[in-house]
């Protein structure tokens, strides 16, 4: 019942005009890629998906694929931020783990929405990844991300991330999937802000969670810091 | 007549090797022990494919790319040698031994952290250049230079101890605090299961700084890391680090996390 009147609320503020707009950034938005080279990003050296990922920029586009085969990873903001709306478009290959990390440490513990695309799975769920458990209330995935989902286009990504104990809100292609309030901050280290990540899972003989030549494709990452 | 000078000296340092002891205990109680000289494979990397229809995402083409692609990407490794005998830290630095040189403690997890007094606890926050003021200073106080951070090789031969698997011959738990058994802080040292040659909290706890640059390669490329470097090598994984990172063989680099970053020291047989 909660849900359903969270959708359908959220379902009413989408004919405003900021969630009618796609395929570019929002206004208010500050770009955090541009478009040309990863100036601002860095590979983590410690993250367990991997520490050699590529990551190149090709029209506007940031791909990243694994480096060499089961080698994953994260890229990472340079900067950390504290509360934000962070804005990006998304275009995997079927078959692919990704996610986005949310005030994450260097190795990688962080808040994750996932994108999880492959089979079984799904794209757009709020976890925790190296951190422990959430604990708090509010809707946490789609209830059916691929009605949401367009296969082979650019998907975008809107996500407000506020307070002490973090309160998560998300778009993806401007519908609500994500409203949750965590019970405490459960963040390593109790700290209030962290880095931005884009990442690629790992791979191996019973971790099959990549496809050989698999690519997350990004564009139009920007950021409004809310602090 | 050369033959006898060699062979006087193999003797010699056979017997200097013979005579130091397995352990030995520094002026403010830091333990070590006895690494002997040897050699071990090193810097060998095998990626690994899931069969077709594991998991219903892997296609025959699929499968026959990947093992194409990590025939391609498979390094041997190479021999590394130790050629010298060396004392290594028993335990990962702690926070009492950090305060008796340097005077001050900077680590995240104290009594206000974890309940309990932190002595015993390695210290954690410590960038490389810490861990450096730390060996000068205590070789200072020592009056001695035989003091400073192992090696890369000298690491990964220590925490393999002569065994030849990535976990020290032991399950991963028995030996080391990570994500799965740490609720997320450090443990004192010494809690768990040391290896074979009696070292503790190789793997996991914090990560422990090397002193070779890293190179931004899977696994290193021979024994000796880059000339110079943006950042050093870690070695080891830590209290929050997923089981992957939990391998002897992790070639990982700086700066990490802050909160979980170590060290533990070498001391040379002069």
């Amino acid at each position: 019942m909660k849900n359903t009147v969270f959708f359908c609320t959220f379902a009413c503020l989408c004919l405003t005009p900021l969630c009618a707009q796609t395929g570019g950034i929002p206004e208010g938005y500050t770009p955090i890629f541009n478009g040309k080279d990863i100036k601002g990003w860095h590979v983590s050296r410690t993250n367990h998906h991997g520490t050699t990922m590529s990551a190149r920029v090709e029209n506007g586009i940031l791909a990243i694929e694994q480096n060499p085969i089961g080698e994953g990873g994260i890229l990472l903001t340079d900067k950390r931020y504290k509360d934000f709306e962070l804005y990006l478009e998304n275009k995997p290959d079927w078959g692919c783990d990704g996610g986005i990390f949310l005030r994450s440490n260097e190795e990688g513990n962080a808040y994750q929405i996932t994108i999880d695309y492959l089979i079984r799975n799904t794209v757009g769920s709020l976890i925790t990844e190296g951190i422990p458990n959430m604990s708090g209330t509010g809707p946490r995935r789609p209830p059916d991300w691929q009605k949401i989902w367009k296969r082979d286009e650019w998907n975008s990504f809107r996500v407000r991330m506020t307070g002490e104990a973090p309160h998560i809100t998300a778009w993806m292609n401007d519908q609500p999937i994500i409203d949750f309030t965590d019970g405490q901050n459960h963040a390593l280290g109790g700290v209030r802000d962290g880095m931005i990540a884009l990442q690629l899972h790992f791979t191996n003989d019973t971790t099959p969670r990549n496809i050989p030549h698999g690519t997350h494709r990004f564009r139009n990452i920007a950021i409004k810091e809310l602090n | 007549m050369l033959g006898t000078k060699v062979l006087i000296g193999v003797l010699s340092v056979a017997g200097l090797l013979a005579a130091q002891p397995k352990t030995q205990t520094n002026s403010i109680g830091m333990e070590f022990v006895l690494a002997p000289a040897g050699s071990f494979t090193m810097g060998k990397f095998a990626p690994t494919c899931a069969p077709v229809g594991y998991q219903d995402n892997v296609t025959e083409a699929q499968r026959a790319e990947c093992l194409k692609m990590a025939a391609a990407a498979a390094r041997p490794g190479f021999r590394a040698t130790v050629p010298r005998a060396f004392y290594i830290g028993k335990f990962e630095v702690t926070q009492e031994q950090y305060r008796k040189v340097m005077g001050t403690n900077p680590s995240y997890f104290t009594q206000d952290k974890v309940g309990e007094p932190t002595d015993q606890y390695p210290v954690d926050s410590i960038a490389w250049k810490d861990a450096q003021a730390f060996i000068q200073k205590l070789n200072a106080m020592e009056r001695t230079k035989v003091y400073r951070l192992p090696t890369e090789v000298e690491w990964e031969y220590a925490a393999r101890a002569g065994t030849e698997d990535e976990f020290q011959g032991a399950k991963r738990q028995e030996v080391a605090w990570y994500q799965n058994n740490s609720k997320f802080a450090t443990h004192p040292t010494g809690k768990l299961k040391p290896n074979a040659w009696g070292i503790y909290d190789m793997l996991g706890n914090v990560w422990e700084w090397v002193q070779d640059w890293y190179d931004e390669q899977v696994q290193p490329r021979g024994p000796k890391g880059p000339a110079n470097g943006t950042v050093h090598v870690l070695r080891g994984g830590a209290f929050n680090s997923h089981e992957k990172n939990i391998r002897v063989s992790v070639h990982a680099g700086g700066p990490g996390s802050v909160i979980n970053t170590g060290f533990r020291v070498v001391r040379d047989i002069k």
